[in-house]
C-alpha cells in the first residue's frame, strides 16, 4: 500500500513536470479581458486571479516543491517560504508600480533555472562537486525576486488601468500568497505521507532528478522563445 | 533517517553519479525541447520528428477556421470582390462618454448587417493613452455566449479596419472610458449596413 502511494506520488510529479511546458502559463482568455477592462479597485477578482495564477503556475510550484522537499520542520518551511514571498512581493510591486519592463522570456528562463538549481542543491550537488554550500535562504530570496518579476511581466502584458492600480496589485499579491499557502499545504501533506514510505530516500533522489530535468526543459523552452520571439 | 540533513538529501549521489545526473537531465531536457517543444510550440522541426508525429500541426498558425474569411453568398471560395445592389452609405458619428466609473462612461455602438455585407471604419478618441478599452465584435440575436465573435479587444485610442459580416446580426464596438475626464469617440463608417434604431447614443 505504501509503495503504491510512493509510486503515485512519483508518477504525479512526472506528469506535472512533463505536462508543464505544454501549457502556456499566462493570464489569458476571459481573465485577461477582465483585467484589461477593469478600471478602479476590484479586490475580490484580483485576489482570485493571484491565487489562480499561483495554483496553476507549474514553474512557481516546482520551485516551491524543490524548496520544501527536504524540510522536516515547520519553522524551516515558514522561514524559506517567507524568504520566497518577500522576494517575489518586492519585485511584483516594484515592477508594476515602477513600470519596469523586463523581457518575459529571459525572466521565465531564469525561473526555470531556479527549479533546476534547487533540485541540484537538494541532491547536495554543491558540496559534492564544488565543496561549498551557498546560503539557501539568500538564494531563495534572490530567486524570489526573479519569480516576482515574472509575475509582474504577466500583469503588465494586460495593460492594467491606472485607476485602482495599487489596490488591485496588492489584492493580486495577497492572492498569490493565498494560492501559495493552498499549494504548499497540499505538497506538505503529500510529502509527509511519502516520507513515511519505505524507499523514500531513493525515490527522493529520483524525484529530484525529474525536477532538475523539468527545470532544464522550462529554461530551454523560454530561451528558444527569447531567440525566436514566437509561441507562448 | 535518524538525523536528516535539513534541506538536502540524506543520501547524496557520488561525484560521478551527480555529473551523470546533471548531464543526463540536461540532455533529456534538450531532447524534449528539440523533439517536442520546438515543433509543437515554435513550428521549428530540425529533426523531422515533428512532422512525423504531427506535432507541427499544433503550431501551424492561426486555426484554419479563424483564418478563413466567411464564404461569399452561395458558398464556394471567398470572394475578393463583392457586389451590392445599391450605393454604400457613410456615417460620421460622435459618441460622448462620461468620466470613468460614472454611468455613461461605457456603451455599445453597433450596426446591423446581413451575412457578407462589408464596412470600413476609422475611429479615434481624445482619451489618454492606456485609458480607453474597446471590444470590436459581432453577435447574433438573440445573443448567447456561443454566437458572439470578438474581432479585437484591447486598450487603444484609435483603430482603422474593415469587416465582412460573418453572419446576420449586430456588429460594432463596446467602448469604455477609463479616464477621469469625459471623452468623445469620433467614428467614421462606410459600407453596407443599417444603423440600429437607438444605435445612436
Amino acid at each position: 500500500m505504501r509503495r503504491l502511494h510512493a509510486m503515485a506520488a512519483v508518477l504525479g510529479l512526472m506528469t506535472l513536470a512533463l505536462a508543464g511546458p505544454a501549457l502556456a502559463h499566462n493570464i489569458s482568455g476571459k481573465d485577461a479581458a477582465f483585467v484589461a477592462s477593469s478600471a478602479g479597485a476590484h479586490i475580490g477578482p484580483f485576489l482570485y486571479l493571484g491565487a489562480k495564477h499561483m495554483v496553476t503556475g507549474y514553474d512557481h510550484l516546482l520551485f516551491i516543491l524543490g524548496v520544501v522537499f527536504f524540510l522536516y520542520r515547520l519553522k524551516h518551511v515558514a522561514l524559506y517560504v517567507t524568504m520566497f514571498s518577500l522576494g517575489h512581493s518586492i519585485t511584483l510591486l516594484a515592477g508594476v508600480l515602477g513600470d519596469i519592463h523586463v523581457n518575459a522570456y529571459l525572466i521565465d528562463a531564469i525561473i526555470g533555472l531556479s527549479v533546476a538549481y534547487k533540485a541540484f542543491d537538494n541532491l547536495d550537488g554543491f558540496r559534492t562537486l564544488f565543496g561549498v554550500q551557498p546560503d539557501t535562504r539568500l538564494v531563495v530570496l534572490v530567486f524570489g525576486l526573479f519569480h516576482g518579476l515574472g509575475l509582474a511581466t504577466k500583469l503588465q502584458e494586460l495593460h492594467l488601468s491606472h485607476r485602482g492600480l495599487l489596490a488591485n496589485l496588492i489584492s493580486f499579491n495577497v492572492g498569490v500568497e493565498i494560492g501559495q499557502l493552498i499549494a504548499l499545504s497540499l505538497m506538505l501533506g503529500l510529502m509527509l505521507m511519502w516520507r513515511k514510505a519505505r524507499g523514500f530516500a531513493n525515490q527522493a533522489v529520483l524525484a529530484n532528478i525529474v525536477i532538475l530535468t523539468a527545470g532544464f526543459v522550462l529554461m530551454q523552452y523560454q530561451l528558444v522563445g527569447y531567440f525566436t520571439h514566437r509561441g507562448a | 533517517m535518524t538525523d536528516p540533513i535539513e534541506g538536502r538529501t540524506s543520501q547524496p549521489p557520488t561525484r560521478g553519479r551527480l555529473l551523470a545526473i546533471v548531464g543526463g537531465g540536461f540532455a533529456a531536457a534538450a531532447a524534449i525541447t528539440v523533439f517536442a517543444i520546438l515543433p509543437a510550440e515554435f513550428h521549428i522541426d530540425p529533426t523531422g520528428v515533428g512532422t512525423a508525429t504531427g506535432l507541427m500541426q499544433l503550431s501551424a498558425g492561426p486555426s484554419a477556421e479563424a483564418a478563413t474569411p466567411p464564404a461569399a453568398a452561395g458558398g464556394g471560395a471567398p470572394a475578393a470582390a463583392r457586389f451590392y445592389p445599391a450605393t454604400f452609405r457613410t456615417d460620421t458619428i460622435d459618441i460622448p462618454l462620461k468620466g470613468g466609473g460614472a454611468d455613461g462612461s461605457e456603451l455599445e455602438y453597433k450596426v446591423h448587417m446581413t451575412a457578407g455585407q462589408t464596412l470600413v471604419y476609422s475611429w479615434t478618441v481624445d482619451a489618454p493613452k492606456d485609458e480607453f478599452y474597446v471590444d470590436f465584435h459581432s453577435e447574433q440575436r438573440p445573443s448567447t455566449k456561443e454566437n458572439v465573435i470578438s474581432h479585437k479587444k484591447d486598450i487603444m485610442t484609435s483603430d482603422h479596419g474593415s469587416l465582412v459580416a460573418p453572419f446576420e446580426g449586430i456588429h460594432g464596438w463596446y467602448l469604455q472610458n477609463q479616464a477621469e475626464k469625459p471623452v468623445t469617440v469620433h467614428l467614421k463608417i462606410a459600407g453596407y449596413y443599417d444603423l440600429l434604431p437607438g444605435g445612436k447614443p
